[in-house]
């Protein structure tokens, strides 16, 4: 009796002081970007989740019945963009200390897992997704003819400067904040920032656009070239047009391939 | 003549960036402007892979993977169109705007084939997310978390063999390529920038900007101004 009074006393004296060491942090930060190794349409990033977890989990929870509590509910389902996901995730970890330390009960993990979800992840697919990696994408192909392969080089050194900043910043807000990371996040003010970064986005690809063709015109020595330049550039602005109609952008891409081929074979 | 090495590497790099494209990181790498200069520069032809990673990464750049829709496979597009346009002008010789043309236009569809490539290997996924879920039940714990890892996989499988495939079939074409009567050369070679001019067009609608045909169009305007008055001074672009 006195043996398994110790141990108690012990376990509870353990969990009094649940923390997440440094090292398993780490650890589990690295983890969370395979979130998506297994994604599927049932759980979607559930395994990918419980993967990032682990290790944490079992820190938290010395008893095999409590790891195996643990990681069935994160087993559940879950989606969300995969970069905020790092704000999940640090938020999950900064929970289950809490449960760990007996200072709450396990529905308040899923509650702030259901919740914060699907608006983190219009919130991502709306700055990164729709913004940051078009703009990015768009500028980066634009500087092409000047900077050569070194665009390839710029566009993975502009995106993941704020990918990664990011990702690891929301990590350790979600860790502190726990749910209180929607007010950090909120004065981030990602929807503006977006704003403008599609608008870089769609400078960049008209002013490619004019470059090429004129660059291709004034290359080539025949005395028609400059009409094909300027039937390049026509060409492109009733693409836009026939795509803002939502015609097929094969079609619209096949069509003037084809055109350019009769134009330049026969003129 | 067929360079093996080269196929091989082309299979290797295809199969690396599916991973990162989905499974692990999403740092970008597999964007088609990185994911087919990477291609080039792997199989000595840097000018090939650059341009046409230029205009496929202009193609695409409205595709975002969004909950569960799935976007056109945009790196598989980018991976096998490079590796065959590499696998053209190795045979050849000579790297060209008719060999980028030729590749893109026969390769671009790879971004619908790779999206049903993509939803057939999900349920390869589901079943290891059914499985976890049984062995955590068990309490093998470690075991259920790493089928994480397995669901990578068979994706580095197929889409490596996809570009291996696409590079071979460029080089067994450059014979045939080469002896293209020289009009229709040319006209491929014009190929590539109105479909450039299509592509950025197609990018300015996948911008997703308010207004972003009033951008595109000032761009635009701005370039031709300032490379007339280039051009005006006497300048070569």
């Amino acid at each position: 009796v006195n043996s398994a009074a110790i141990q108690a006393a012990s376990l509870k004296g353990q969990r009094a002081q649940a923390t997440v060491s440094h090292a398993t942090l780490l650890r589990v930060f690295l983890r969370s970007l395979l979130l998506q190794a297994s994604w599927n349409p049932q759980g979607m990033q559930n395994l990918g989740l419980a993967y990032a977890l682990y290790p944490a989990l079992k820190e938290l929870y010395p008893e095999p019945e409590e790891q195996i509590a643990a990681v069935r509910r994160h087993l559940s389902f879950f989606n969300t963009h995969p970069y905020v996901a790092a704000a999940i995730v640090g938020g999950v970890l900064h929970h289950e200390e809490r449960i760990a330390r007996g200072e709450e009960n396990t529905d308040r993990v899923l509650a702030f897992k259901a919740a914060l979800m699907g608006p983190l992840a219009a919130l991502g697919d709306g700055f990164f997704w729709l913004s940051l990696k078009p703009a990015v994408g768009a500028f980066c192909a634009a500087l092409v003819p000047v900077l050569h392969a070194w665009a390839a080089v710029l566009f993975l050194v502009l995106y993941n400067v704020v990918h990664f900043t990011f990702r690891w910043r929301m990590f350790r807000i979600g860790l502190e904040k726990g749910d209180r990371l929607v007010e950090a996040i909120a004065k981030a003010n990602l929807p503006r920032r977006g704003a403008r970064l599609r608008a870089l986005g769609a400078a960049s690809g008209g002013a490619l656009a004019a470059w090429l063709a004129i660059v291709f015109g004034q290359n080539e020595e025949a005395a028609w070239a400059p009409i094909l330049a300027g039937g390049c550039l026509i060409v492109g602005a009733v693409s836009y047009w026939l795509v803002a109609r939502r015609v097929s952008k094969y079609l619209v891409f096949y069509l003037a391939a084809a055109l350019a081929i009769a134009a330049g074979a026969f003129l | 003549m067929v360079h093996w090495p080269h196929v091989a590497l082309a299979g290797l790099w295809g199969g690396l960036l599916a991973v990162e494209r989905r499974a692990f990181m999403q740092a970008m790498i597999s964007r088609p402007l990185v994911a087919a200069t990477g291609m080039g520069l792997l199989l000595d032809d840097v000018q090939s892979g650059l341009y046409v990673g230029m205009v496929l990464e202009l193609f695409f750049l409205g595709g975002a993977n969004l909950g569960a829709a799935l976007p056109e496979n945009d790196t598989l597009a980018a991976t096998g169109a490079s590796a065959a346009a590499a696998g053209l002008a190795g045979g050849m010789g000579l790297s060209t705007p008719a060999t980028w043309s030729l590749a893109i236009i026969s390769f671009v569809g790879l971004g619908q084939a790779g999206r049903l490539i993509d939803r057939q290997l999900e349920r390869y996924s589901s079943r290891l997310a059914a499985k976890a879920v049984l062995e955590a039940e068990k309490g093998a714990l470690s075991r259920a978390v790493r089928e994480n890892l397995w669901g990578m996989w068979p994706v580095f499988v197929v889409f490596g063999l996809v570009t291996a495939a696409c590079a071979l079939l460029g080089s067994l074409l450059s014979p045939i390529v080469a002896g293209l009567p020289l009009r229709l050369a040319r006209g491929l070679a014009w190929a590539y920038p109105a479909m450039a001019c299509v592509a950025a067009a197609i990018a300015v609608r996948g911008s997703h900007a308010r207004n972003s045909a009033l951008y595109a169009g000032a761009a635009a305007a701005a370039v031709v101004v300032v490379v007339a008055a280039l051009l005006a001074s006497g300048r070569h672009l």
